[in-house]
C-alpha cells in the first residue's frame, strides 16, 4: 500500500461511522478559514444539502475498503449513512460560527465563489478518495456526488461569465485571487476528469466523464485564447533599430578601391541591446507561465505547443522586419543593384548578428521559462524557431553567392563570410549538437560557396589584369589607373588577410593550379626563381608560403608585366622610365603604408622593389641627361691647346636646344608623387649643374662679351636650375602637348 | 470514359519506335546516342510516374493499360487483355504510390534527380567547350541557368510550404488525439473540431491570402478587430479560430508570386527545330524542371497560386514529352477544380485531409453524447483515414523536404559547373573597374 494514500484517510475502520470522522476531520482542517461557512451555508440552507453528503459519505469508505481490502463489509448504506452525517456534519458546523458572520460573507461575496471552495474542497476529497481506489476493479463504482456536478456547474457558469459576448473578461483584467482560484479549478477539474476516466469506464460514468470533460474543455479553450492572446501580444521595439550604418569599423571604405574616401565609421553603439526582445512585461510572462501550466496539466500541450509556435514564429519575422531585414526571392537578389545589395548585406549582418546574440537567446530564455518543466518541449520548440529563422537568413547569403561575380563585391562577400563564421559557432552551442543538422549542413555549404565565390573573384582579377591590355599610354607617364585599381583592391583585401587565409585554405579547390582556371603560372617555382624571398626566412620560405600570400604575389606579378608591356607603349625610353617609376613607386608606397600587406609582401620585397626603383632612375638619368651632357664633354673642344670656337657655338647650340626639347617635354610628364619629383630634380641638379657651371666657367670667355655671349651662352646655370625645377609637374601636358 | 481515351492516345503517342526519337543529323554518333538514350529515359521515367497514377486512382479498366510500365511499347500492346492487367496490378504487393501523393512526389524528384545527373553528363562532358560560345548554346545556356535561379526560389517556396504542411498535421493530431479518447465526450468533440476548425481556416485563409498577396501580419489587426469572441456565450461552443484566426507567414518576399514563377520559366521555352541536336537536351531539361516546379507548386501551399494551369504548356508532337504531357493534362484538371473549389493544395494526403477534417467538424456540430452506435463506426473509419494521413506525412514530410533541399543544392552546383566551363571558354575577363 502506498503510504501516500493513506495519509489523507486518518485511522478509520470501514464502517459507515468511519465517514463522519472522515467528514469531521476535513471541516476541522478548514476551521480557520471561510470554508466552514461555506459548508453551512449549503447544508442549511440548500435543499440539496443531504445529497450533497451522501457521496461523500461513500467515496471515504470506499477508499477505506481499498486499504483495508474488507471490501463486503464497507458496502455503505445509502438511506442511512447520509442521514447520520448531516446530522453530525451539521452539529459541527453550526457550533463554531456566528450568524453574523454568515451574513457577512454573504454580502461581500457572490454566493457562487463561497459554494465554490466548499465544493472544491469536496471535490479534492473526492479525487483522493477515487485515486487511491484506484485498480480495484472489484469495488462497484459508486454514483457520482451532486456536488461534483455543482463544481461543473460552477466553473461552466465562471466560464460563461468569462467569455460574454457583452463583457468578456481579458485575464490581464481578473484580479489575482480570481485568476488564480480560476486555474486551481481548472486543474482540479483535469485531475477530476482524469481520475474518473481512470477509475472505470462503464457507462454509468461515461454520462458524468463527458460532463467534466465538457467543462474542462470549455475552461481549456478560454484558457487557450487568453494565453494566445498574450502570446501574440508582443512589443517590439522598433525605434532604435532604424540606424542603417554598418558597424564594421575594420571598413572605412567603400567597396570599390578607386575612391580612396575615408568617412568615418559612425560614432555608433554596439550592436543594440534589445533587452526587451521576447517582447512581454514581468506580469505577462508570469500570466504566460500560469496559463501554459494550466494547459499542460490539462492535457492541452499540444494546443499550447502550437499557440506558442505560431505566436513567436510570426513575432521573430516581425523582429526581422523591424530590424531592416527585408525577404528577397533569389532571383530578385541576382537582378538587384549592387548598391541595394550592399545596404541589404549590411542589414543582414546586422540582423544575423542581433538574431544570434539577442533573438536566440531570448527565445531560447522565453521557452525555457515557459516550459520548464518540460524540457524536451521547449527544446523542439526553441529548434524549430530558430531553425525557421536562420534558414531564411541563410537563404539571403545563398542569394548574394549566387550572384554574378564581380571584384567589387569582394569585400562585401568578406563581411558576410566573417558573419557567418563568427555567427555559426554561436549558433551552434545555442542548440543540442544533434539538432538542426539541417542547418549547419545549409550554413557550412552556403559558406563553402561564398568562399568559392571569393577565390573566383581572385581569378578573375588575374585574368582582368592580363587582359587588360589598353593601347593608349598614360599621358606623362603617370601612374597607371590599373595600378591604382589593383593596388588598392589588394591593400584593402589584405585587411581581411586573417579571413582570405582561410578562405584560400578551406575553399581553393584543387584543379586551382591547372591551366583550366587561367593560371598556368607555377607558385613554387617562381618563388624558388625569386631568391630575395628567402632573404631573412630560412630556405623553407618558399614552400611556407601561404596560399593568400601566393595568391597577392601572383596578382602582384601579373600586375608588374602588365605595367611592364605597357611601359614598351611610350617611345620615349625616359619617360618609359619615369612611368615605370611612378607605378613602382605607387606600388612601393602602397604596400609601405599599410602594415598587413607591407607583412604580406615582406621586407625583402620592398628592398628589391626599391633596387628596381634606382635602377629606372638610373635608367632615365643616362637616357635623358647623359646625352645632354655628352655637349659638355671637353673631347675634342681643344685643338693644339686651343678652343675650337665653332665647335664650342656647336655644343652650346646643341646643349641650349637640348636642353629647351627636355625642358618643354618633360614639363609635361607627370611624377606626382612629390617625394619622388623633388628626388629626381635634386638628382638632376646635381648631374647637370656642377657640370654646366664648370662647362660655362671654363669655356663662356671664348666668346666676345655682349651679343656673342647672348646668342650662346643662353642660360646661367641658376637658369637651369630653376628649369629642372619645373620638370614633371605635368604643366604642358595640359596645353596640349602630349608627346609620349 | 475519359481517363481511358487519355491513357490511350498517351501510349499511341509513346509507342514510336525507338528510332523516332532522333530525326537528327550528326557527325558524332556517340553524341546521338547518348541524346537518344536520354529520350528514352525521360520518357521511361515519366511513364512510371504516369503509371502509377492510372493503376491506382482510375478505375480498374484504365489500369489495364499500363501494365508494363517499364516498356512504353509494351504498354501499348498491352491493352487489349484488360483483366489480366487489372489482377496484375492487385497482386503486386507494394502498390505505387497515387498521383500527387507525398510519395509519388519523392518519386518524381528522384525522377528529377536522375534525368539531371544524365543531362549534366550529355551536357558537359565530352563536349567541346567552345560549343557554349556558339549558337545555339551561346543562348540556351543562360537562359537555362536563369530558369534554374527562378526554380531555386520555388525549391525555398516550397520547402516553407512544407512546413505549413507540417503544422497542419500537427494541428490534425490534436484532433486526433481528441477523437481517440473513450468514452467519447462532448469536450474531446469540441476539442476536436476546435484544432480541425483552426486547420480548416489556415488552409483557406493562406491559400485566400496568398492570392491576395496581402500577407505579413497586416491582417492580423484586421481580423483582431472584429470581436475574438464572436458568438461566444459559455454555452455557445463555436470556436473562435476564426475570428482571431493567425497563421505562419511565408518565408518569402512580399510580391513574390509561385505562379507568376512559374509564367517566367516556361516563357520562351521553345521547342528546337529538327536538326538541333545540341539544343534538344537543354530543352528537355528546361521542359522537366518547369514541370517538376509546376506541380510541386500545385501540390504544395505556395503564396499566390492564380491561374497555375495555364502558365504551362508542352508541345504535343513530341515523343519523349508524352508522359510528362500525359501528367500535365492529368494535373491540370485537378486544379481547374482545386481553383473552383478553393483547396488547400493537390498534394493527395492534404486533399484528403482537407476532406476529413470537413467531414468531422459537421460531425462535431451534430455530435450528441452518447454517440450512437452507427455514428461511431462512421466516426472510427474517418479517424482512422486521418490518422493514416497523419502517418504518411509523418512519415513523408520530412524525407520529402530533404529532397527538396537536395534538388535546390544540386541545381546550385549544376549552375556552377557549367559557369565553370563558360569561365574556361571566355577567360572571363571583365574589364579591371577602374
Amino acid at each position: 500500500m502506498d503510504p501516500e494514500k493513506d495519509k489523507p484517510l486518518p485511522q478509520t475502520s470501514p464502517t459507515s461511522a468511519a465517514t463522519t470522522t472522515a467528514t469531521d476531520d476535513n471541516n476541522h482542517d478548514h476551521n480557520t478559514t471561510t470554508t466552514d461557512h461555506d459548508n453551512n451555508i449549503i447544508n442549511n440552507d440548500s435543499s440539496s444539502s443531504s445529497n450533497d453528503h451522501r457521496p461523500d459519505d461513500q467515496g471515504s469508505p470506499q477508499q477505506n475498503l481499498g486499504d483495508d481490502t474488507t471490501k463486503q463489509e464497507a458496502e455503505p448504506d445509502p438511506d442511512l449513512d447520509p442521514q447520520k452525517a448531516e446530522t453530525i456534519d451539521s452539529d459541527i458546523n453550526e457550533q463554531p460560527q456566528s450568524a453574523a458572520d454568515q451574513v457577512n460573507l454573504q454580502e461581500t461575496t457572490p454566493p457562487f465563489s463561497l459554494d465554490l471552495n466548499k465544493v472544491s474542497e469536496e471535490v479534492d476529497q473526492y479525487i483522493s478518495t477515487l485515486s487511491t481506489s484506484k485498480g480495484d476493479e472489484s469495488t462497484p463504482p459508486a454514483e457520482v456526488p451532486t456536488f461534483v456536478h455543482q463544481f461543473a456547474l460552477l466553473i461552466e457558469a465562471k466560464i460563461v461569465d468569462y467569455e460574454s459576448s457583452e463583457n468578456p473578461v481579458k485575464w490581464s483584467q481578473l484580479e489575482q485571487e480570481d485568476s488564480t482560484s480560476f486555474l486551481e479549478a481548472t486543474l482540479r477539474l483535469s485531475s477530476l476528469s482524469k481520475a474518473i476516466s481512470e477509475l472505470s469506464s462503464e457507462h454509468k460514468h461515461a454520462h458524468f466523464v463527458n460532463r467534466i470533460g465538457g467543462v474542462l474543455q470549455r475552461a481549456m479553450s478560454y484558457i487557450e485564447e487568453e494565453f494566445k492572446s498574450l502570446i501574440e501580444d508582443y512589443r517590439i521595439h522598433d525605434s532604435d533599430h532604424s540606424n542603417s550604418n554598418d558597424t564594421k569599423p575594420k571598413q572605412p571604405t567603400s567597396s570599390t578601391p578607386n575612391e580612396e574616401s575615408d568617412e568615418n565609421p559612425p560614432p555608433e553603439s554596439a550592436p543594440v541591446e534589445d533587452n526587451n526582445f521576447p517582447g512581454y512585461s514581468e506580469e505577462i510572462l508570469s500570466d504566460l507561465l500560469r496559463l501554459s501550466k494550466a494547459m499542460i496539466a490539462g492535457g492541452y500541450e499540444m494546443e499550447c505547443c502550437q499557440v506558442y509556435f505560431v505566436a513567436r514564429r510570426n513575432a521573430l519575422e516581425e523582429s526581422l522586419q523591424k530590424f531592416g531585414f527585408e525577404k528577397h526571392s533569389i532571383d530578385d537578389v541576382q537582378k538587384m543593384h549592387w548598391e541595394s545589395l550592399e545596404r541589404e548585406i549590411a542589414n543582414w549582418i546586422r540582423t544575423f548578428k542581433q538574431c544570434a546574440s539577442v533573438h536566440f537567446t531570448g527565445e531560447r530564455r522565453l521557452s525555457q521559462a515557459l516550459f520548464s518543466d518540460h524540457p524536451l518541449m521547449s527544446e523542439s520548440l526553441f529548434c524549430s524557431l530558430s531553425q525557421g529563422v536562420i534558414l531564411q537568413l541563410l537563404n539571403f547569403a545563398d542569394a548574394v553567392a549566387l550572384t554574378k561575380r564581380a571584384a567589387e563585391k569582394l569585400f562585401k562577400f568578406l563581411d558576410l563570410y566573417e558573419a557567418l563564421r563568427d555567427i555559426l559557432p554561436i549558433i551552434d552551442n545555442l542548440f543540442a549538437e544533434e539538432s538542426l543538422t539541417e542547418v549547419k549542413r545549409e550554413a557550412s555549404m552556403i559558406k563553402g560557396r561564398m568562399g568559392e565565390a571569393m577565390i573566383s573573384i581572385f581569378v578573375d582579377l588575374e585574368n582582368s589584369i592580363k587582359a587588360d591590355s589598353g593601347k593608349t599610354p598614360v599621358p606623362g607617364g603617370a601612374v597607371h589607373p590599373l595600378t591604382r585599381y589593383t593596388m588598392n583592391y589588394l591593400k584593402y583585401a589584405c585587411e581581411y588577410k586573417e579571413t582570405l587565409e582561410q578562405v584560400f585554405k578551406e575553399h581553393q579547390k584543387i584543379e586551382r593550379a591547372d591551366s583550366a582556371t587561367g593560371s598556368d603560372f607555377n607558385y613554387q617555382s617562381q618563388a624558388a626563381q625569386n631568391p630575395n624571398n628567402n632573404d631573412n626566412n630560412n630556405n623553407n620560405a618558399v614552400v611556407k608560403q601561404s596560399p593568400f600570400q601566393t595568391q597577392i604575389t601572383k596578382v602582384m606579378d601579373l600586375l608588374d608585366a602588365n605595367i611592364e608591356s605597357k611601359s614598351k607603349l611610350y617611345k620615349d625610353h625616359a619617360l618609359s622610365s619615369i612611368f615605370m617609376m611612378n607605378n613602382g613607386r605607387y606600388i612601393l608606397q602602397k604596400v609601405r603604408g599599410a602594415n598587413e600587406i607591407n607583412r604580406l609582401m615582406g621586407d625583402s620585397w620592398c628592398r628589391k622593389r626599391s633596387s628596381e626603383l634606382r635602377q629606372y632612375h638610373k635608367n632615365y638619368q643616362r637616357e635623358t641627361w647623359g646625352r645632354l651632357l655628352s655637349c659638355l664633354h671637353p673631347d675634342g673642344l681643344m685643338n693644339n691647346g686651343k678652343v675650337v670656337k665653332p665647335v664650342l657655338k656647336e655644343r652650346f647650340k646643341s646643349f641650349n636646344a637640348m636642353f629647351d626639347e627636355i625642358h618643354k617635354t618633360q614639363t609635361s610628364w607627370v611624377v606626382s608623387d612629390e617625394q619622388l619629383q623633388s628626388e629626381l630634380r635634386v638628382s638632376i641638379s646635381n648631374m647637370v649643374i656642377p657640370a654646366y657651371r664648370s662647362f660655362l666657367g671654363r669655356y663662356s670667355q671664348v666668346f666676345t662679351p655682349g651679343r656673342q655671349t647672348e646668342k650662346y651662352v643662353k642660360y646661367q646655370a641658376e637658369d637651369i636650375e630653376t628649369y629642372i625645377d619645373e620638370l614633371f609637374d605635368g604643366s604642358a601636358a595640359q596645353m596640349g602637348r602630349r608627346r609620349p | 470514359m475519359p481517363a481511358t481515351d487519355n491513357q490511350g492516345s498517351f501510349l499511341n503517342r509513346i509507342s514510336i519506335r525507338r528510332n523516332q526519337f532522333i530525326p537528327i543529323e550528326s557527325s558524332n554518333d556517340q553524341e546521338q546516342e547518348n541524346l537518344e538514350l536520354f529520350q528514352r529515359h525521360v520518357a521511361d521515367r515519366f511513364a512510371d510516374l504516369l503509371y502509377i497514377h492510372s493503376s491506382t486512382t482510375t478505375t480498374a479498366v484504365t489500369n489495364s493499360n499500363s501494365n508494363d510500365h517499364s516498356s512504353a511499347t509494351a504498354a501499348a500492346t498491352a491493352t487489349t487483355d484488360s483483366p489480366s492487367a487489372t489482377h496484375d496490378t492487385h497482386t503486386h504487393p507494394p502498390l505505387p504510390p497515387q498521383l500527387l501523393s507525398i510519395s509519388w512526389f519523392r518519386n518524381l524528384l528522384d525522377t528529377y534527380l536522375c534525368c539531371e545527373a544524365e543531362f549534366k553528363a550529355i551536357l558537359v562532358s565530352g563536349r567541346d567547350p567552345s560549343q557554349f560560345s556558339r549558337p545555339p548554346l551561346d543562348r540556351l545556356i543562360p537562359d537555362f541557368l536563369e530558369r534554374s535561379i527562378k526554380a531555386l526560389d520555388i525549391c525555398n517556396a516550397v520547402t516553407h510550404g512544407v512546413d505549413l504542411v507540417q503544422h497542419w498535421q500537427k494541428l490534425a493530431q490534436i484532433a486526433l488525439t481528441a477523437l481517440n479518447q473513450t468514452p467519447l465526450g462532448e469536450g474531446q468533440v469540441r476539442r476536436a473540431r476546435k484544432a480541425l476548425n483552426t486547420l480548416l481556416t489556415s488552409m483557406v485563409f493562406d491559400d485566400k491570402e496568398n492570392a491576395n498577396n496581402n500577407l505579413h501580419g497586416r491582417w492580423t489587426e484586421r481580423t483582431r478587430s472584429f470581436g475574438r469572441r464572436v458568438g461566444g456565450g459559455g454555452g455557445n461552443n463555436k470556436d473562435r479560430t476564426a475570428g482571431n484566426f493567425r497563421s505562419l507567414s511565408w518565408s518569402v518576399a512580399k510580391s513574390w508570386s509561385a505562379s507568376k514563377q512559374i509564367q517566367t520559366m516556361s516563357a520562351n521555352l521553345a521547342a528546337p527545330r529538327g536538326g538541333e541536336s545540341t539544343a534538344l537536351p537543354v530543352y528537355i531539361m528546361n521542359t522537366i524542371v518547369v514541370f517538376v516546379m509546376w506541380a510541386l507548386v500545385a501540390a504544395i501551399p505556395c503564396q499566390d497560386r492564380n491561374g497555375l494551369a495555364t502558365h504551362f504548356q508542352v508541345p504535343r508532337n513530341l515523343a519523349w514529352a508524352q508522359p510528362i504531357i500525359g501528367l500535365q493534362e492529368k494535373i491540370g484538371e485537378d486544379w481547374k477544380k482545386k481553383e473552383k473549389k478553393g483547396t488547400a493544395g493537390l498534394l493527395e494526403e492534404l486533399q484528403r485531409m482537407e476532406k476529413v477534417a470537413h467531414s468531422l467538424v459537421e460531425f462535431a456540430d451534430t455530435f450528441v453524447f452518447p454517440m450512437e452506435e452507427e455514428k461511431e463506426a462512421e466516426l472510427a473509419s474517418q479517424v482512422a483515414e486521418l490518422a493514416e494521413i497523419c502517418q504518411k506525412m509523418e512519415e513523408g514530410l520530412g524525407p520529402l523536404q530533404q529532397q527538396v533541399r537536395e534538388v535546390f543544392h544540386r541545381i546550385v552546383r549544376s549552375r556552377a559547373e557549367v559557369l565553370d566551363v563558360l569561365d574556361q571558354i571566355t577567360k572571363m575577363s571583365a574589364p579591371v573597374p577602374y
